[in-house]
């Protein structure tokens, strides 16, 4: 009995290190991101790179994604919107649910699926490679050069995907409250438009930059930790990729925390 | 140069020597790898843009002159696993020499080059680019002084 207390206890202290450890590095990163010394024609080129790679490449698949998930989704909302009689609460559920909530939390899984754990596994490669010794003996500030411009990118992209995939939800919206409720694409602006309260659309942003931040940092972090066997790669990404979706389910539930406060 | 007769000797020699000049050292190592995921012209151009602040346009311009003294501009847009020893060490050296004022450390070149007969190779490379850096140093063990042509009577 004691064992399993003893054991228990641990796995809390181990948590709760683990969870300081993250926020502690989180804020240095944060010190560093809002450092102007921190941005110089290399680190400028890597972030370009890094957004081009998770935001442009990524478009057309997610831009075909957010239509097909998207349809499906308000499809879903307008069906139930209509065998319940809420048709007056259509823009509220719209952005309450699609936009505010569920646009930021796809594009965050999505883009931890994509390049959270690339970013994970090239920094555990270049780990293994010893090629951050090499950025060290050439005095290059592994954060500034490689962190850095990689969860810039994150915050960039994963907000601006988030906005486009709220922006194909809203369309793909008017097509089926037409189709449903026979709406007119003034009356539907119009109901979405008294629905939508700018903090709410500040803290979807907010959220979603958040997010961005943390798909990204985590990866980091986790890759870092890589010893100098090819095999602890695997690892670390899996290891990483577990925290960022905790990382994000904690988020979720921190921002539904603030909308209700 | 430097010659050691055991590598505990050579690492610790290394290591204050790497100290004295930490800020211009420019070090062709095995420990020190090529950039995987960087084309070579970038490995070598990180190091002015970086430290510099020169944009890429400039860097890039400024090494492909350097690529074309030794013949390798055809390597700009190639990746380390691509390149031959010879060819990646000459990448490394450009490097090592893009640090301001560098003091080039070529630390136990043979291990880069297993392939060289003889010192050659890395004096030839070390003089087409000798406007480029200040000093240069060779770290290496004592039984390969033959392949520097040393005698032991030297």
């Amino acid at each position: 009995m004691a064992s399993v207390v003893e054991n228990i206890g641990q796995v809390g202290i181990d948590m709760g290190r683990a969870f300081h450890d993250t926020l502690s590095f989180a804020g240095r990163i944060v010190m560093r991101m809002f450092d102007i010394r921190t941005y110089n024609s290399a680190t400028r080129v890597v972030l370009l790179n890094q957004i081009y790679f998770t935001a442009v490449q990524t478009l057309p698949l997610f831009f075909v994604g957010s239509i097909l998930f998207g349809s499906l989704l308000i499809g879903v909302v307008f069906k139930i919107i209509m065998d319940l009689g809420l048709a007056n609460y259509l823009g509220k559920v719209l952005v309450g649910l699609l936009v505010i909530e569920l646009a930021p939390l796809i594009t965050a899984l999505l883009i931890a699926l994509r390049s959270g754990s690339a970013i994970n596994a090239e920094i555990a490669v270049m780990k293994v490679n010893r090629e951050m010794r090499t950025l060290e003996a050439f005095n290059i500030n592994v954060i500034d050069y490689l962190f850095i411009p990689r969860i810039v990118n994150g915050i960039v992209s994963v907000a601006l995907l988030s906005s486009l995939f709220s922006i194909v939800v809203v369309v793909s919206g008017l097509l089926f409250a037409n189709i449903f409720f026979g709406m007119s694409a003034a009356v539907y602006a119009g109901t979405l438009l008294d629905s939508a309260n700018s903090g709410d659309l500040i803290l979807s942003i907010v959220k979603a930059a958040t997010f961005g931040f943390f798909i990204t940092m985590i990866p980091i972090r986790s890759g870092f930790a890589a010893t100098d066997e090819l095999t602890s790669v695997p690892i670390t990404v899996l290891r990483g990729m577990v925290k960022v979706f905790i990382a994000i389910l904690i988020i979720e539930v921190l921002s539904l925390l603030i909308r209700m406060i | 140069m430097k010659l050691f007769a055991n590598e505990a000797a050579l690492e610790n020699e290394l290591a204050a020597f790497t100290n004295l000049y930490r800020q211009r050292i420019g070090i062709v190592s095995e420990d020190v790898p090529l950039i995987s995921n960087l084309d070579v012209w970038i490995n070598i151009a990180l190091i002015r843009q970086y430290h510099q602040n020169l944009s890429g346009e400039a860097a890039q311009e400024e090494v492909m002159g350097y690529l074309c003294r030794y013949q390798l501009e055809m390597i700009a847009h190639k990746r380390t696993h691509a390149l031959t020893d010879e060819q990646r060490f000459r990448v490394m050296l450009l490097r090592a020499a893009m640090v301001a004022d560098a003091v080039i450390v070529i630390d136990r070149p043979f291990k880069l080059l297993p392939a060289l007969q003889d010192s050659r190779f890395i004096d030839d490379s070390l003089h087409i680019i000798a406007d480029l850096y200040d000093n240069s140093c060779v770290f290496d063990y004592l039984w390969f002084k033959e392949r520097y042509r040393i005698s032991d009577a030297a």
